[in-house]
This record gives structure tokens, C-alpha cells and sequence, in this order.
């Protein structure tokens, strides 16, 4: 067969492959929960002994601003709270993080936190440990 | 031939050496974004003071008011948790640096190239207060209050080519001045005195 020929008929594969398959549907599983994104919800969550909602909004509060987060809402009732801070190499980044605060039956408080770094979310589990660490301390130490 | 290569290629693995040593130096590992400060103690206490009230909410009013008086907008509150934030925006021109950008420019001149050095031009101050029962005594309240600010460069020009306004960072404002006087004129406003830490 000829160059040309061997071209042409390449090309209008192609074409008509492009034409069978039509515009690209989204993955069936988009909101699917895979099993990684269980582990990091772990990582992502702990609970307190706290019987008090609004005391362990306060207590992230005074946490991320021990970490020098500057934040940027708080709804008590709803148990948000958005901060972000420079971070990084020269700060050239920017950490940013959701805290929801949720009573966990009476005497008990779920806190679950999610973090981007420059948009990225952050999945090391030690990250989260270190921000639960600081948490902890803000809720159960004085001063 | 063969000592040259073994030359270059040592010249190579020092200089890759060294850009390593200098990036480990500066870099922070992400580890740390969660990590306390080793001057968290001192900032904590230069922003925080104590009042003896049981009325939270006067507190923060009150404290409104002083940043109104600072001239301060007053963007959120959410009394429940003893949150405002304030921001007020004013110029960010410095002496210092338009004299280096003038001193530059004539140096530039005596050599040929024009050279324009961005300077600050506006920055806008935030406030964040918080209120807070200390050790859930009803009867004490810590106020804490953090100033930042974010700053604005105006244009300039390298010698090659412009370099246009808008690039911005944030700073974090530590000046003991500030906070002592916040807190002065916050305990005059409710007839309370402010304990430090």
C-alpha cells in the first residue's frame, strides 16, 4: 500500500474514533468513597472528651492561632472555622484549613479538620497529629 | 583529558552539594505547619491580656468600639465564640525606600540602565480578636488580639523590561507598642484593669 493511502486511512480512524466514543463522561465513581479517602478521614478526625460545642470551637480557635494561622470565619452554631497562613520554603506557600466541630453524643466532641497546602490537600497523617496535638493542649491545659 | 573530567565533574557534585545544604537550610518540612512556634510563649503573651468581668459580650463590644476609635472597619463578629476581625487600609510609603529607588535609578542612569525598584505603596492592617473564659471561670476572660498586614508593591522597571504593580506579602505585626496600646485604651473603655499573662 502506498504512503498516502496508509495516511488518509490512519487519519480517518481517527476521526471516527473520535466520533464513536462522543464527549467524555465523568468517572461513575467521582463521589465514590475509596479506601484512601477512608484512611485519610481517619487521619482527619479525632474525638475529645469535651461536653461543650461551642468550648472546642473556641479551643481550635485559640489553637490555630498558637500555630499562627490567621482566622478567617467562625460560625459557632454550625462549628466552623476557616484560617490559612504563609508556610513553607521562604513562606512562599500557603497552608489553608477547614475545621468542623461537631457533639458527638453528650459528653463528647468530633473534631475533623481538612487542610490544602498551595490548593494540594494534605494527606500525611503526622500533619494532622501535630494539629491535634496543639488542639488537645489548647482544650486541656490552662492559660 | 581525563583529570579535566574528573575536574568538572567534581566542580558538579560541590556545587549540587552546596544547592542542597542551602535548600535544606530554608526549607520548612510540611511537618511544621502544625508545630508550635519556639516563640509562641512570648507572642501568646503580648497579645493576650486578662480582665475580671463575667460579661463576655461587653468585652467585645467594647473592644469594637477601641478599633472604631482606631478606625477600623469592623468585618466580622461572631459574639458566641468572642470573634471579630477588623481591617483598615492606609499608604505604605516608606523614606527609606524611595531613597534607595532614587539612588538606584541614578546609579542605573551613570550606567546606562534605567533601573526602578518597586516600593510599598498601601497596605491594609487586620485585626482578629478573640474572647475566651480562662479555665472556664465565668468570672475571667482572656482577650486576644493578632495585627497582621498585607502589602501591596507599586510598578517598576528592571532595565530590561517593566515590572507591574499589584505583587503583594503578608506580614505579621509584632510591634509591642501597638498591642500595649490596644490594651490600654480597651481596659480605659471598661473601667478594667489588664492582667498579662
Amino acid at each position: 500500500m502506498n504512503k498516502p493511502y496508509k495516511i488518509v486511512i490512519l487519519v480517518l480512524s481517527v476521526l471516527l474514533q473520535s466520533c464513536v466514543s462522543g464527549p467524555k463522561k465523568p468517572p461513575e465513581n467521582l463521589l465514590a468513597l475509596t479506601e484512601a479517602q477512608l484512611k485519610i478521614r481517619s487521619y482527619q478526625t479525632k474525638v475529645f472528651e469535651v461536653d461543650d460545642q461551642m468550648k472546642a470551637v473556641r479551643g481550635v480557635v485559640q489553637a490555630l492561632q498558637d500555630l499562627g494561622f490567621i482566622v478567617e470565619r467562625v460560625n459557632g452554631p454550625m462549628g466552623m472555622v476557616t484560617a490559612g497562613k504563609f508556610a513553607g520554603s521562604g513562606r512562599s506557600g500557603f497552608v489553608e484549613l477547614t475545621v468542623i466541630v461537631r457533639a458527638k453524643g453528650e459528653v463528647r466532641t468530633e473534631i475533623r479538620v481538612n487542610a490544602l497546602f498551595n490548593t494540594a490537600p494534605i494527606e500525611d497523617p503526622k500533619i494532622y497529629q501535630n494539629f491535634f496535638r496543639v488542639v488537645q493542649r489548647s482544650l486541656f491545659v490552662s492559660g | 583529558m581525563l583529570f579535566g573530567n574528573s575536574y568538572k565533574l567534581g566542580a558538579l557534585v560541590a556545587l549540587g552539594c552546596i544547592l542542597l545544604t542551602s535548600g535544606c537550610s530554608r526549607m520548612a518540612t510540611p511537618e511544621s505547619f502544625f508545630e508550635l512556634s519556639p516563640t509562641y510563649n512570648q507572642d501568646k503573651a503580648l497579645q493576650t491580656r486578662f480582665f475580671d468581668t463575667s460579661n463576655h459580650g461587653e468585652l467585645v463590644s467594647a473592644s469594637a468600639a477601641v478599633l472604631q476609635d482606631l478606625g477600623f472597619q469592623i468585618e466580622e463578629s461572631e459574639v458566641d465564640v468572642g470573634l471579630l476581625r477588623a481591617v483598615k487600609e492606609r499608604s505604605a510609603r516608606e523614606w527609606g525606600q524611595e531613597i534607595a529607588r532614587t539612588f538606584l535609578m541614578m546609579l542605573g542612569m551613570v550606567g546606562g540602565k534605567v533601573i526602578l525598584l518597586p516600593v510599598d505603596l498601601q497596605q491594609q492592617i487586620s485585626a482578629t480578636l478573640t474572647v475566651s473564659p480562662v479555665n472556664d471561670n465565668p468570672n475571667r476572660f482572656g482577650a486576644r488580639i493578632i495585627f497582621h498586614r498585607k502589602i501591596w508593591k507599586g510598578d517598576g522597571y528592571t532595565g530590561n523590561g517593566p515590572i507591574l504593580p499589584g505583587e503583594w506579602r503578608l506580614e505579621m505585626i509584632d510591634d509591642k507598642l501597638i498591642y500595649q496600646k490596644f490594651f490600654y485604651k480597651l481596659s480605659k473603655s471598661i473601667f478594667l484593669e489588664a492582667h498579662q499573662i
